[in-house]
């Protein structure tokens, strides 16, 4: 097949120009100039740009928001993933006992996948509100606490209505992805593992997890990226707060840019994410590889 | 697996019933949301927030609709419309073409051309639009419907590229070798012989940059300025912290408006979606 587009030679080239075009312009060239851009003073107001140097780096590094932000990044991504993959994993287990209507059950959990981030914060805003909110009225009707918690206002709980949000969207591509893996299990090996008397608990720890470890991990890293540029929900609920605590690395780095117009800083911010996810892509390179291997 | 359908020993029927019960509870959990969504878009504003709460409206209204559908709402459904289907255009033509050319022909390159255009999915979006703002501002198309649409192409072209060229990959090639053995030109063939045969891919694709343009929310708030060109996830943050900020019954009726079409959408395409996603799942 190959051969006849020798014949071809201009149109076998021009095909990949638009994508091309596309993908230089609006995304790694972006990308190159906004590392160049975390060493200079950049303002979208200003044409001229001056060398700073490191001194954006040197700024946001001893900035104690900066390592807050990274630590809500972290905490809040890392969280709603784990939590995320373990009901996933729960989930799958369900649907993978032969029950009658899982397909069904799938496709209506699978339509969260494209709920609006938008949907997810005003909505999240409603559930979570502090007079009228019916997830206070739950907790207070069973008696879990004794008034309305006022979830904007505490630290710990403008985590806990970001992370739900997350949790909640990431969930049903968890469940997908797992589930596929599942099915891919042999089942002579849980099989041979009956007959030897192992129980469910133990033919799920030996024989069902292992082979679908490397999905779990898998989904989980592609999600982790995903989230971390997630900003819809805090900007909208919590607008980063109280005092940053939802304040995650995209949402600290748009503040920057978008808010402070300090685009040099921002750029910064944004230079030590890529570093971030060069780390992630790495990890996410070996668990593939090793996982091909075995 | 354990207990299937076909599995020699079907357990107890307790343990089955238990099961379909953890199988409906988690369902509800899941759908609570969205329930609550709906019920709390046909109640009126002073009925919202009379305790204790109740699923089914007392007095329903379609007030939050009227909301919903009115000029401040239309505006922004249009433009996220068009941007949106503008997206789907360009992204899925320029996506074609390199997909298409990325599955027949052997280059050196290629295995990198995708491996980048994966990388390019993970690059910091608030990053990437410190440059775009500053090269659309000096293009004077901030503000424009092209601003957006280029924007959302950029973000979802790579995914187009990997999922047609996995599409194309198993298209039967035979009619379009012969195609060429007959002399016919590569723009040609591709127009009249492969875009025809790849046309649920390319649906698939279209509608995943249509429903991504769609939720996109960032790129709409920073890269409009004018009510008139706002797509709708960004109007409805404004709206939301400021007019809307009390009012839940039309904030809802609202957020199930933008949810709805992406969900329809979805509902026709899901099976093949299911199948992209988990096919790589598989393989590794």
């Amino acid at each position: 097949m190959s051969a006849l587009f020798r014949s071809h030679r201009v149109a076998s080239v021009a095909i990949f120009a638009p994508a091309l075009l596309i993908a230089g312009a609006l995304m790694i060239y972006p990308f190159l100039n906004g590392v160049v851009m975390a060493f200079t003073d950049a303002t979208p107001t200003q044409r001229e740009w001056a060398w700073v140097g490191v001194e954006n780096f040197d700024y946001v590094l001893s900035d104690r928001t900066f390592w807050e932000v990274l630590t809500n990044s972290l905490v809040i991504v890392g969280l709603s993933v784990a939590i995320a993959a373990f009901c996933g994993l729960l989930l799958a287990l369900l649907l993978n006992e032969g029950l009658a209507g899982t397909r069904l059950y799938r496709s209506l959990i699978f339509q969260g996948w494209v709920v609006p981030w938008i949907t997810i914060a005003v909505l999240w805003g409603w559930l979570f509100n502090f007079d009228h909110g019916i997830v206070n009225h739950i907790l207070v009707t069973l008696g879990i606490v004794d008034r309305p918690l006022n979830w904007l206002a505490g630290s710990v709980l403008a985590k806990v209505l970001v992370i739900s949000g997350f949790v909640w969207r990431i969930i049903p591509f968890m469940m997908v992805m797992i589930l596929a893996a599942l099915q891919g299990v042999p089942s002579d090996l849980h099989e041979a593992a009956r007959i030897d008397g192992a129980g469910y608990v133990q033919r799920l720890r030996f024989v069902t997890l292992p082979l679908v470890r490397s999905v779990i991990i898998v989904a989980a890293l592609l999600q982790s990226v995903r989230l971390f540029q997630e900003l819809t929900l805090p900007l909208v609920t919590t607008q980063g707060g109280p005092i940053n605590a939802t304040t995650t690395l995209s949402l600290y780095t748009y503040k920057l840019a978008f808010e402070r117009w300090d685009f040099g800083l921002a750029a910064a911010v944004g230079s030590i994410w890529s570093g971030l996810l060069i780390l992630i892509s790495a990890f996410y390179v070996w668990i593939v590889e090793r996982g091909a291997k075995q | 697996m354990t207990g299937t359908a076909d599995s020699p020993r079907p357990g107890p029927r307790l343990a089955r019933g238990a099961l379909y019960l953890l199988v409906f509870a988690s369902l509800v959990v899941m759908l609570f949301p969205i329930g609550w969504m709906i019920s709390t878009s046909f109640k009126p504003g002073d009925e919202i927030f009379i305790p204790p709460p109740r699923w089914i409206p007392r007095t329903p209204t379609l007030d939050g609709y009227r909301v919903a559908f009115s000029h401040a709402v239309l505006v922004p459904l249009l433009n996220s419309l068009v941007v949106a289907a503008g997206s789907a255009l360009l992204a899925t033509g320029a996506g074609a073409l390199c997909a298409y050319g990325v599955s027949r022909m052997r280059f050196r390159g290629r295995g990198a051309l995708m491996a980048v255009m994966l990388a390019t999915l993970g690059l910091p979006i608030p990053l990437l639009m410190l440059t775009l703002y500053v090269m659309f501002s000096r293009a004077g198309i901030l503000d424009t419907y092209l601003g957006l649409i280029l924007g959302h192409t950029a973000i979802t072209l790579p995914v187009v590229v990997w999922m047609l060229k996995d599409f194309f990959d198993v298209l039967p090639q035979e009619v379009e070798e012969a195609a060429y053995i007959d002399g016919a030109g590569l723009l040609y063939t591709f127009w009249r012989i492969v875009l025809p045969m790849a046309a649920p891919g390319l649906a698939a694709a279209a509608i995943f940059v249509f429903v991504t343009s769609w939720n996109e929310f960032v790129f709409g708030l920073t890269f409009t300025s004018s009510s008139t060109m706002r797509p709708l996830p960004a109007a409805i943050s404004l709206l939301f912290l400021g007019e809307f900020q009390y009012r839940w019954g039309d904030a809802m009726a609202v957020a199930v408006l933008v949810t709805l079409p992406v969900m329809a959408l979805f509902v026709f395409f899901q099976r093949f979606f299911i199948q992209g996603i988990t096919a790589g799942a598989v393989k590794s």
